[in-house]
């Protein structure tokens, strides 16, 4: 096994090593946080780090043959559309009424949002 | 000798017990819906591991196409909570 072979393999277990942490993390904030938008916040990072590390990993282990071609693709995939969905979720959840924590000091897109609609009035 | 990524297999079935967890418990739509999309993205993930796995390229293709069943349902979801419709 040549040198760049071997530190393709390293750097390989690394990204997915860094993927794996991400999905733990989500996967804890999930359970532990106490309001939507901290949850949306904790799994966003699935979508973009996670899976994008994990398909960087999967990209690096087989090089550019189809199974490297469609993971990065998959990822790239991933990483432009979940912060998209994750801001229309968390604007749909706010007009709808779903309230922060007790712990929150600042909702600055509340007000906003209360004025345009007496503006509109 | 366990793999790594058959480590990242059994990480990830693992991930989707809090999902579950979070999907009958949340309290609010929109709970249920981020944990959906949450558990989607994990299985799509799974899904590429499992492919590399196998050795076989069909599986990536489920997982492209999952991904994008799971966006467009998150956003049409999202659109329903807002306006009322859907279109």
């Amino acid at each position: 096994m040549s040198l760049i072979e071997t530190a393709l393999d390293l750097l390989s277990n690394a990204f997915l090593l860094i993927g794996l942490f991400f999905v733990f993390l989500g996967m804890l904030g999930l359970v532990r946080l106490p309001d939507v938008y901290n949850r949306l916040h904790t799994t966003t990072k699935i979508g973009t780090l996670g899976a994008f590390g994990v398909m960087l990993s999967l990209l690096l282990k087989v090089g550019f043959s189809p199974i490297g071609v469609k993971a990065i693709t998959v990822g790239l995939f991933l990483l432009l559309t979940a912060p998209i969905a994750a801001h229309m979720i968390s604007r749909a959840a706010h007009r709808h009424g779903v309230g922060l924590c007790e712990e929150s000091v600042i909702d600055e897109y509340g007000k906003v949002y209360t004025r345009d609609r007496k503006e509109q009035e | 000798m366990i793999s790594m990524f058959t480590l990242a297999i059994i990480i990830m079935v693992l991930a989707i017990i809090p999902c579950i967890y979070r999907i009958i418990k949340g309290p609010t739509i929109p709970d249920r819906v981020i944990a959906l999309d949450a558990m989607t993205t994990v299985i799509v993930v799974m899904l590429g591991v499992y492919s590399f796995d196998q050795g076989s390229v069909f599986f990536m293709d489920v997982a492209l196409v999952l991904s994008i069943i799971a966006f467009v349902g998150t956003v049409t979801i999202a659109k329903y909570l807002d306006e009322g419709v859907v279109l």
